[in-house]
Protein backbone atom coordinates (compact mmCIF):
# COMPACT_ATOMS: atom_id res chain seq x y z
CA UNK A 1 0.00 0.00 0.00
CA UNK A 2 1.02 3.55 -1.02
CA UNK A 3 0.03 6.54 0.67
CA UNK A 4 0.70 10.12 -1.03
CA UNK A 5 -0.04 13.28 0.94
CA UNK A 6 -0.30 16.32 -0.83
CA UNK A 7 0.92 19.37 0.72
CA UNK A 8 2.17 22.88 0.14
CA UNK A 9 5.13 24.06 1.95
CA UNK A 10 3.95 27.26 4.48
CA UNK A 11 0.20 25.36 4.58
CA UNK A 12 -0.49 24.99 8.51
CA UNK A 13 -3.39 22.37 7.72
CA UNK A 14 -0.92 20.64 5.26
CA UNK A 15 2.18 20.64 8.39
CA UNK A 16 -1.16 19.38 10.80
CA UNK A 17 -1.86 16.52 8.29
CA UNK A 18 1.62 15.34 7.51
CA UNK A 19 2.22 14.87 11.61
CA UNK A 20 -0.92 12.17 11.76
CA UNK A 21 0.34 10.40 8.90
CA UNK A 22 3.85 10.30 10.34
CA UNK A 23 2.21 8.82 13.34
CA UNK A 24 -0.39 5.78 11.40
CA UNK A 25 3.16 5.30 9.35
CA UNK A 26 4.51 4.34 13.08
CA UNK A 27 1.86 1.94 13.32
CA UNK A 28 1.75 -0.06 9.99
CA UNK A 29 3.57 -1.11 7.71
CA UNK A 30 2.78 0.79 4.46
CA UNK A 31 4.89 3.24 2.19
CA UNK A 32 4.15 7.16 3.10
CA UNK A 33 5.32 9.65 0.46
CA UNK A 34 5.11 13.54 1.39
CA UNK A 35 4.61 15.49 -2.38
CA UNK A 36 4.71 19.24 -1.80
CA UNK A 37 3.07 20.47 -4.90
CA UNK A 38 5.16 23.34 -5.35
CA UNK A 39 7.74 20.97 -6.63
CA UNK A 40 7.49 19.17 -10.22
CA UNK A 41 6.60 15.21 -8.70
CA UNK A 42 3.69 17.02 -6.83
CA UNK A 43 2.62 19.91 -9.16
CA UNK A 44 2.78 16.49 -11.75
CA UNK A 45 0.51 14.69 -9.68
CA UNK A 46 -1.78 17.57 -8.41
CA UNK A 47 -2.00 18.08 -12.24
CA UNK A 48 -2.68 14.55 -13.36
CA UNK A 49 -5.76 14.57 -10.44
CA UNK A 50 -6.89 18.12 -11.23
CA UNK A 51 -6.44 19.16 -7.57
CA UNK A 52 -7.25 22.20 -6.10
CA UNK A 53 -6.70 21.75 -2.59
CA UNK A 54 -4.04 20.32 -0.34
CA UNK A 55 -3.44 18.78 1.73
CA UNK A 56 -5.04 16.24 -0.44
CA UNK A 57 -4.36 12.12 0.23
CA UNK A 58 -3.55 9.72 -2.45
CA UNK A 59 -3.93 5.83 -1.41
CA UNK A 60 -2.34 3.59 -4.89
CA UNK A 61 -2.78 6.40 -6.83
CA UNK A 62 -6.43 7.09 -5.89
CA UNK A 63 -7.71 10.19 -4.18
CA UNK A 64 -9.05 9.57 -0.70
CA UNK A 65 -9.54 12.31 0.93
CA UNK A 66 -9.00 16.41 0.74
CA UNK A 67 -8.30 18.24 3.68
CA UNK A 68 -6.92 17.01 7.00
CA UNK A 69 -8.27 13.83 8.05
CA UNK A 70 -7.86 12.69 11.88
CA UNK A 71 -5.67 10.18 12.99
CA UNK A 72 -9.12 8.13 13.76
CA UNK A 73 -9.96 8.27 10.04
CA UNK A 74 -6.11 7.67 8.80
CA UNK A 75 -6.39 4.78 10.63
CA UNK A 76 -9.36 3.57 8.75
CA UNK A 77 -7.83 4.31 5.84
CA UNK A 78 -4.83 1.76 6.49
CA UNK A 79 -6.47 -0.93 8.19
CA UNK A 80 -5.58 -3.13 5.46
CA UNK A 81 -1.89 -2.29 6.28
CA UNK A 82 -0.37 -4.74 8.32
CA UNK A 83 0.67 -3.93 11.85
CA UNK A 84 4.32 -3.18 13.07
CA UNK A 85 6.12 -5.54 14.98
CA UNK A 86 6.49 -2.72 17.98
CA UNK A 87 2.92 -2.23 17.06
CA UNK A 88 1.83 -4.99 18.66
CA UNK A 89 3.90 -5.36 21.20
CA UNK A 90 1.09 -6.23 23.82
CA UNK A 91 1.13 -3.80 26.94
CA UNK A 92 2.55 -4.34 30.00
CA UNK A 93 0.91 -3.05 32.79
CA UNK A 94 0.04 -4.23 36.12
CA UNK A 95 -3.61 -5.34 35.51
CA UNK A 96 -5.02 -8.02 33.98
CA UNK A 97 -5.57 -7.93 29.93
CA UNK A 98 -9.24 -8.64 29.07
CA UNK A 99 -8.37 -12.08 27.53
CA UNK A 100 -6.64 -13.01 30.38
CA UNK A 101 -9.38 -11.79 32.59
CA UNK A 102 -11.48 -13.93 31.21
CA UNK A 103 -9.03 -17.25 30.69
CA UNK A 104 -9.13 -16.76 35.35
CA UNK A 105 -13.08 -16.67 35.24
CA UNK A 106 -13.37 -19.38 33.06
CA UNK A 107 -11.43 -21.50 34.89
CA UNK A 108 -13.39 -20.53 38.38
CA UNK A 109 -16.22 -21.66 36.21
CA UNK A 110 -14.95 -25.51 35.42
CA UNK A 111 -13.30 -25.93 38.98
CA UNK A 112 -16.86 -25.11 40.19
CA UNK A 113 -18.63 -27.36 37.60
CA UNK A 114 -15.56 -29.93 38.27
CA UNK A 115 -16.52 -29.85 42.01
CA UNK A 116 -20.18 -30.38 41.50
CA UNK A 117 -19.09 -33.57 38.92
CA UNK A 118 -16.98 -34.94 41.88
CA UNK A 119 -19.09 -34.63 44.48
CA UNK A 120 -22.56 -35.94 43.05
CA UNK A 121 -21.19 -38.30 40.19
CA UNK A 122 -17.60 -38.55 41.34
CA UNK A 123 -15.12 -40.88 43.01
CA UNK A 124 -15.72 -40.11 46.95
CA UNK A 125 -17.64 -43.49 47.39
CA UNK A 126 -17.04 -45.29 44.58
CA UNK A 127 -15.37 -44.46 40.68
CA UNK A 128 -18.38 -43.77 38.32
CA UNK A 129 -18.03 -44.05 34.37
CA UNK A 130 -18.06 -40.58 33.95
CA UNK A 131 -14.99 -39.31 36.61
CA UNK A 132 -13.47 -38.90 33.63
CA UNK A 133 -14.94 -36.24 32.62
CA UNK A 134 -15.30 -34.30 35.79
CA UNK A 135 -11.71 -35.03 36.31
CA UNK A 136 -10.96 -33.45 32.84
CA UNK A 137 -13.15 -30.32 33.89
CA UNK A 138 -10.98 -29.59 36.58
CA UNK A 139 -7.55 -30.90 34.88
CA UNK A 140 -8.22 -28.90 31.32
CA UNK A 141 -10.89 -26.66 32.59
CA UNK A 142 -9.37 -25.39 35.75
CA UNK A 143 -5.31 -26.12 35.70
CA UNK A 144 -4.96 -25.17 32.13
CA UNK A 145 -6.67 -22.26 32.29
CA UNK A 146 -4.93 -20.90 35.21
CA UNK A 147 -1.78 -21.82 33.29
CA UNK A 148 -2.67 -19.83 30.65
CA UNK A 149 -4.47 -16.33 32.26
CA UNK A 150 -1.49 -16.17 34.91
CA UNK A 151 0.77 -17.82 32.45
CA UNK A 152 0.55 -15.05 29.57
CA UNK A 153 0.17 -12.28 32.58
CA UNK A 154 3.13 -13.04 34.42
CA UNK A 155 5.86 -14.34 32.30
CA UNK A 156 6.44 -11.50 30.53
CA UNK A 157 7.00 -9.17 33.46
CA UNK A 158 9.33 -11.84 34.93
CA UNK A 159 11.41 -12.05 31.48
CA UNK A 160 10.98 -8.46 30.70
CA UNK A 161 10.36 -9.61 27.40
CA UNK A 162 6.65 -8.32 26.07
CA UNK A 163 4.06 -10.99 23.97
CA UNK A 164 5.11 -10.42 20.23
CA UNK A 165 1.47 -10.51 19.00
CA UNK A 166 -1.92 -8.90 18.45
CA UNK A 167 -4.97 -10.28 20.66
CA UNK A 168 -6.27 -12.66 18.14
CA UNK A 169 -4.14 -15.51 19.21
CA UNK A 170 -5.10 -15.62 22.61
CA UNK A 171 -8.55 -15.26 21.62
CA UNK A 172 -8.59 -17.93 19.09
CA UNK A 173 -6.78 -20.48 22.05
CA UNK A 174 -9.58 -19.57 24.30
CA UNK A 175 -11.76 -20.58 21.96
CA UNK A 176 -10.35 -23.83 21.08
CA UNK A 177 -9.76 -24.57 24.56
CA UNK A 178 -13.34 -23.95 25.79
CA UNK A 179 -14.92 -26.10 22.84
CA UNK A 180 -12.32 -29.27 23.45
CA UNK A 181 -12.84 -28.67 27.14
CA UNK A 182 -16.68 -28.93 26.59
CA UNK A 183 -16.70 -31.34 24.02
CA UNK A 184 -14.38 -33.19 25.85
CA UNK A 185 -16.70 -33.27 28.96
CA UNK A 186 -20.08 -33.88 26.61
CA UNK A 187 -18.77 -36.54 24.77
CA UNK A 188 -17.64 -38.60 27.72
CA UNK A 189 -20.78 -38.39 29.11
CA UNK A 190 -23.25 -39.17 26.29
CA UNK A 191 -20.02 -41.41 25.15
CA UNK A 192 -19.82 -40.12 22.23
CA UNK A 193 -15.79 -41.07 21.39
CA UNK A 194 -15.27 -38.82 18.47
CA UNK A 195 -16.76 -35.36 20.38
CA UNK A 196 -14.52 -36.69 22.91
CA UNK A 197 -11.52 -37.39 20.03
CA UNK A 198 -12.01 -33.55 19.04
CA UNK A 199 -12.59 -32.06 21.81
CA UNK A 200 -9.35 -33.19 22.86
CA UNK A 201 -7.53 -32.20 19.83
CA UNK A 202 -8.90 -28.87 19.60
CA UNK A 203 -7.47 -28.74 23.74
CA UNK A 204 -4.40 -29.33 22.34
CA UNK A 205 -4.41 -26.65 19.25
CA UNK A 206 -4.74 -24.52 22.00
CA UNK A 207 -1.98 -25.59 23.96
CA UNK A 208 -0.07 -25.28 20.58
CA UNK A 209 -0.80 -21.96 20.41
CA UNK A 210 -0.13 -21.03 23.96
CA UNK A 211 3.55 -22.36 23.73
CA UNK A 212 4.21 -20.66 20.22
CA UNK A 213 2.49 -17.18 22.22
CA UNK A 214 4.86 -17.48 25.39
CA UNK A 215 8.30 -19.07 23.69
CA UNK A 216 9.29 -16.06 22.23
CA UNK A 217 8.84 -14.37 26.05
CA UNK A 218 10.88 -17.26 27.07
CA UNK A 219 13.49 -17.52 24.82
CA UNK A 220 14.11 -14.26 22.50
CA UNK A 221 15.69 -13.79 19.43
CA UNK A 222 19.15 -11.77 20.74
CA UNK A 223 19.22 -10.63 17.17
CA UNK A 224 15.94 -8.53 17.91
CA UNK B 1 14.21 -14.71 34.89
CA UNK B 2 17.02 -17.64 35.81
CA UNK B 3 17.14 -19.41 32.96
CA UNK B 4 16.84 -22.41 34.69
CA UNK B 5 13.31 -21.52 35.95
CA UNK B 6 12.73 -21.04 31.84
CA UNK B 7 13.53 -24.05 30.88
CA UNK B 8 11.24 -25.77 33.57
CA UNK B 9 8.42 -23.37 32.48
CA UNK B 10 9.41 -24.54 28.71
CA UNK B 11 9.94 -28.13 29.34
CA UNK B 12 6.38 -28.26 31.28
CA UNK B 13 4.69 -27.31 28.12
CA UNK B 14 6.47 -29.76 25.94
CA UNK B 15 5.36 -32.49 28.02
CA UNK B 16 1.46 -30.81 28.07
CA UNK B 17 1.76 -31.24 24.41
CA UNK B 18 3.43 -34.83 24.63
CA UNK B 19 0.71 -35.77 27.10
CA UNK B 20 -1.61 -34.58 25.09
CA UNK B 21 -0.47 -36.15 22.18
CA UNK B 22 -0.73 -39.47 24.10
CA UNK B 23 -4.12 -39.17 25.25
CA UNK B 24 -5.21 -38.29 21.81
CA UNK B 25 -3.45 -41.63 20.03
CA UNK B 26 -5.21 -43.79 22.89
CA UNK B 27 -8.89 -42.15 22.20
CA UNK B 28 -8.18 -43.05 18.10
CA UNK B 29 -6.81 -46.80 19.03
CA UNK B 30 -6.09 -47.71 22.40
CA UNK B 31 -3.27 -50.52 21.01
CA UNK B 32 -1.39 -47.72 19.18
CA UNK B 33 0.71 -47.11 22.48
CA UNK B 34 1.44 -50.17 24.12
CA UNK B 35 1.93 -49.95 28.36
CA UNK B 36 0.08 -48.73 30.70
CA UNK B 37 -1.12 -45.42 29.14
CA UNK B 38 -3.41 -43.76 31.59
CA UNK B 39 -0.76 -43.64 34.19
CA UNK B 40 1.47 -42.39 31.24
CA UNK B 41 -0.97 -39.48 30.50
CA UNK B 42 -1.82 -38.78 34.24
CA UNK B 43 1.74 -38.55 34.97
CA UNK B 44 3.02 -36.56 31.90
CA UNK B 45 0.41 -33.87 32.74
CA UNK B 46 1.12 -34.22 36.56
CA UNK B 47 4.82 -34.37 37.02
CA UNK B 48 5.42 -32.71 33.63
CA UNK B 49 3.13 -29.73 33.23
CA UNK B 50 1.46 -28.81 36.13
CA UNK B 51 4.54 -29.76 38.32
CA UNK B 52 7.05 -28.04 36.13
CA UNK B 53 5.30 -24.90 35.67
CA UNK B 54 5.12 -24.94 39.57
CA UNK B 55 8.90 -25.24 39.95
CA UNK B 56 9.56 -22.94 37.69
CA UNK B 57 7.35 -20.21 38.55
CA UNK B 58 7.56 -20.80 42.20
CA UNK B 59 11.72 -20.76 42.14
CA UNK B 60 11.34 -17.41 40.48
CA UNK B 61 8.42 -15.51 42.92
CA UNK B 62 8.83 -17.56 46.35
CA UNK B 63 12.46 -15.78 46.77
CA UNK B 64 11.30 -12.45 45.54
CA UNK B 65 7.88 -12.31 47.33
CA UNK B 66 9.59 -13.73 50.80
CA UNK B 67 12.61 -11.09 50.25
CA UNK B 68 15.23 -12.89 50.24
CA UNK B 69 17.49 -14.83 47.26
CA UNK B 70 16.64 -18.42 46.77
CA UNK B 71 18.57 -20.82 49.44
CA UNK B 72 20.36 -22.98 47.29
CA UNK B 73 20.84 -21.74 43.37
CA UNK B 74 22.70 -25.19 42.99
CA UNK B 75 19.83 -27.64 44.77
CA UNK B 76 17.28 -25.83 42.23
CA UNK B 77 19.34 -27.07 39.02
CA UNK B 78 19.51 -30.92 40.49
CA UNK B 79 15.97 -30.74 40.66
CA UNK B 80 15.73 -29.58 37.41
CA UNK B 81 18.13 -32.72 36.14
CA UNK B 82 16.46 -35.12 38.67
CA UNK B 83 13.02 -34.27 37.55
CA UNK B 84 13.68 -34.66 34.02
CA UNK B 85 15.36 -38.02 34.67
CA UNK B 86 13.43 -38.94 36.19
CA UNK B 87 9.79 -38.89 34.35
CA UNK B 88 11.56 -39.91 31.23
CA UNK B 89 12.70 -43.12 32.75
CA UNK B 90 9.29 -43.62 34.58
CA UNK B 91 7.38 -43.07 30.86
CA UNK B 92 9.63 -45.61 28.86
CA UNK B 93 9.11 -47.98 32.45
CA UNK B 94 5.38 -48.12 31.47
CA UNK B 95 6.27 -48.39 28.01
CA UNK B 96 7.73 -51.52 28.11
CA UNK B 97 6.13 -52.73 30.69
CA UNK B 98 9.52 -52.49 33.25
CA UNK B 99 8.17 -51.77 37.01
CA UNK B 100 12.03 -51.60 38.00
CA UNK B 101 12.37 -47.92 35.64
CA UNK B 102 9.23 -46.95 36.75
CA UNK B 103 10.24 -46.93 40.06
CA UNK B 104 14.02 -45.86 39.64
CA UNK B 105 11.93 -42.48 37.54
CA UNK B 106 9.35 -42.13 40.64
CA UNK B 107 12.58 -42.03 42.92
CA UNK B 108 14.87 -39.84 40.98
CA UNK B 109 11.14 -37.88 40.78
CA UNK B 110 10.47 -37.65 43.99
CA UNK B 111 14.12 -36.66 45.48
CA UNK B 112 13.39 -33.21 43.21
CA UNK B 113 10.48 -32.99 45.10
CA UNK B 114 12.53 -33.27 48.21
CA UNK B 115 15.10 -30.81 46.70
CA UNK B 116 12.23 -28.06 45.75
CA UNK B 117 10.17 -28.61 49.15
CA UNK B 118 13.42 -28.02 51.31
CA UNK B 119 15.11 -25.15 49.30
CA UNK B 120 11.74 -23.46 49.80
CA UNK B 121 11.64 -24.06 53.23
CA UNK B 122 15.04 -22.52 54.29
CA UNK B 123 14.18 -19.67 51.69
CA UNK B 124 11.37 -18.90 53.55
CA UNK B 125 12.95 -19.65 57.21
CA UNK B 126 15.87 -17.21 55.84
CA UNK B 127 13.71 -14.42 54.82
CA UNK B 128 11.70 -14.76 58.28
CA UNK B 129 14.79 -15.09 60.25
CA UNK B 130 16.30 -11.63 59.25
CA UNK B 131 12.65 -9.89 59.70
CA UNK B 132 12.81 -11.39 63.11
CA UNK B 133 16.49 -9.57 64.12
CA UNK B 134 15.02 -6.10 62.18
Amino acid sequence: MKVELLVRSGCSSCAQAEAIWRLVVDEREFELAVLDVAEAAGSTRAEQLALKAVPAVLMDGELKAVGVVCIQEARELTQAAPLKAHAMLRRMGMFFSVENRWFIVSAQVYLMLAGIGLVLNGSLLSDSASRPAFLHLFTLGFLLFMIYGLGAHMLPRFTGNPLVEGSTWSWVQMGLAHVGVTAYAVGYFAGWQALTLGGAVFAWCSLLIFLLRVWPVLWPNKRS
Amino acid sequence: MHKRNRLFVSIALVYGLLGGLVAILRLIDPALIPGNVPRMHGHIMLLGLILMMIYGIALHVLPRFGGFPLYSERMADWQLYLANAGLPLMIVGWLTFIDGWVIAGGLLSYAAIILFGLNMILTVRAARSVSHES
